[in-house]
């Protein structure tokens, strides 16, 4: 699914993110990418989420190479990941439903069908019952489950999250990452950056390390290949 | 194995013309949605689009009226000829008919020298102090009436007839019809000018609108490209927004022009029974209304092609 080949990225201001990264997350494989501020984790997932590009090194996501992408593309490739963030990125101006709705009208999905998918994913994160409240109106955790039924309605084959659990208490945080879990036992890739150990140890699954731009610790070879179906 | 593969997968959707019309009725009725939703900013870009555009508006009508009421004085181009007072009627009449077989000639008329006096009479207002007077000051008159208006041939038609010896004066009044064409001619292309400018006003009032528009929803353009938007998806409602803009305001200025129309139309009517004219005040034609309504529309989404041209490409997320 995800291939960094020697990846380094130095931003315009000479801050280089990350230096020399190599990993691969098989299909179906779900990781963490744990460290400090400032080690690079954001930038990782943004050169996935072609937010960014690699200043050096190969990224590759389903075999396509992210470096020279054109930006008639990006917008098609993108429509299969689903990201989460820190700080839910809703639309306040609309309710959850059309919130959650967003990514299947943007490909042109069947009225009908946007209504069943979008009831479907509200149903799989609790929040079926508020699907006409305004987003303002939720909970730091009740957003953050629209944030995850908006970034799985179309069912990417990739997940991203950059630190989904920020903002939460402990109990609400371990609620979030079971639905990530969930997600990759139905064969779904989950990439999530967090910096909340406690909750990693519990959940047992590789980890990949970044320190000032470089991975240090990568056992995403000591687990399973993640592909249920075989190796790829 | 189960591969998935990025560039085959394809959602259930409808085919790809109905999802693109349906996504431009979303875009239509979101657009209006955010319209509605700001009123103030909505009601004050549309008026000052409606009083930008009354103007020229306001102007052309204005010609149109002029262009009318000149017609009629170009289709009554007459040469008037004042017979020598020593010509006998008999005379006259013949002369009338000699002219009459003229080349360039449509048609003539002869009034008699008594007819002339009588009408004189009638229609001055001084039939008393005429009465007074011995003998008839009038002379017989032919009224020659040219086949067509083109000054070169009414001029050497009236130098022709001039040179008749019978013919005392050949008197043409076009000089002033030539001065208050070049007037109205200098007058059209300022309204030319002016309504270039102000279409140009149009375009930068909606380009303006629409920029703010696109800064207010900064977060919201972000967040639809990085679930896959198209740049052609953002750009929809943007372009929506400046039709709607252009449509309202064309509405707006033809409201503002007819107003202004209406309230000049009593006093005018008064000015006609004054003058004993039949000018008739005309307003716009149905086509007139079209053109302004899809000229406004048209520079609407101009001016927000513009500014979704330059500002929505520097929004990428980071």
């Amino acid at each position: 699914m995800i291939e960094f080949h020697n990846v380094t990225k130095r931003y315009e201001s000479g801050f280089q993110a990350l230096s020399n990264v190599s990993l691969r997350l098989n299909d179906g494989q779900m990781a963490f990418i744990t460290g400090h501020s400032g080690a690079g984790k954001s930038t990782l997932l943004k050169i996935i989420a072609m937010i960014e590009k690699p200043t050096r090194g190969q990224a590759l996501l389903n075999k396509i190479n992210l470096n020279n992408l054109s930006r008639q593309r990006i917008p098609f490739l993108r429509r299969n990941i689903g990201i989460i963030f820190q700080d839910h990125q809703l639309l306040f101006d609309r309710p959850v439903f059309e919130n959650v709705a967003l990514p299947l009208q943007i490909q042109g999905y069947r009225p009908q069908e946007i209504a069943k998918r979008t009831r479907a994913a509200l149903d799989k994160v609790g929040l079926l019952h508020k699907e006409k409240s305004l987003p303002i109106t939720l909970s730091g955790g009740e957003q953050q489950r629209v944030g995850i039924a908006r970034a799985v309605v179309h069912k990417p084959m990739l997940l991203l999250a950059d630190e989904p659990t920020g903002n939460l208490d402990p109990m609400l945080s371990r609620e979030i990452m079971q639905i990530f879990v969930d997600f990759n036992q139905v064969g779904v890739t989950v990439l999530v950056a967090s910096h909340d150990l406690r909750l990693i140890e519990e959940l047992d699954k590789p980890r990949l390390t970044l320190n000032a731009g470089q991975l240090i610790l990568n056992d995403l070879d000591q687990y399973d290949s993640g592909d249920q179906y075989g190796s790829s | 194995m189960a591969r998935h593969n990025v560039r085959r997968r394809k959602p259930p959707t409808t085919n790809q013309i109905s999802a693109y019309l349906l996504h431009h009725l979303q875009s239509l009725i979101f657009s209006l949605g955010k319209i509605y939703q700001a009123p103030t900013t909505t009601i004050m870009t549309v008026a000052v689009i409606g009083i930008t555009l009354s103007l020229p508006g306001g102007f052309y009508l204005f010609l149109k009226n002029i262009d009318a009421v000149s017609g009629d004085f170009r289709s009554s181009t007459q040469i008037s000829l004042y017979l020598d007072l020593g010509t006998s009627e008999k005379q006259a009449r013949r002369l009338e008919k000699d002219i009459a077989g003229m080349d360039s000639v449509a048609t003539t008329r002869f009034i008699s020298r008594a007819q002339s006096l009588e009408e004189f009479r009638r229609d001055s207002g001084f039939g008393k102090s005429i009465d007074t007077l011995s003998s008839n000051p009038l002379p017989h008159t032919i009224v020659v009436e040219p086949d067509e208006a083109e000054t070169f041939t009414v001029r050497s038609l009236q130098n022709r007839l001039q040179a008749i010896p019978e013919v005392k004066i050949a008197k043409l009044d076009t000089e002033w019809l030539e001065r208050l064409y070049t007037i109205i001619e200098i007058a059209k292309r300022s309204v030319t000018i002016i309504t270039i400018l102000f279409a140009f006003a149009v375009l930068l009032i909606i380009g303006n609108t629409i920029r703010l528009d696109i800064q207010n929803r900064y977060q919201e353009i972000i967040v639809t490209k990085l679930i896959g938007a198209t740049d052609a998806f953002i750009r929809r409602p943007f372009l929506y927004g400046g039709v709607w803009y252009g449509l309202l305001g064309g509405i707006i200025s033809w409201l503002i022009v007819e107003i202004g129309y209406l309230s000049i139309s009593g006093p005018l009517a008064r000015l006609n029974l004054l003058y004993k004219s039949d000018m008739n005040l005309i307003t716009f034609s149905f086509q007139d209304f079209v053109v302004l309504i899809a000229s406004s529309t048209l520079l609407g989404l101009a001016g927000s092609w513009i500014a979704v041209a330059r500002h929505l490409n520097q929004i990428e997320p980071t």
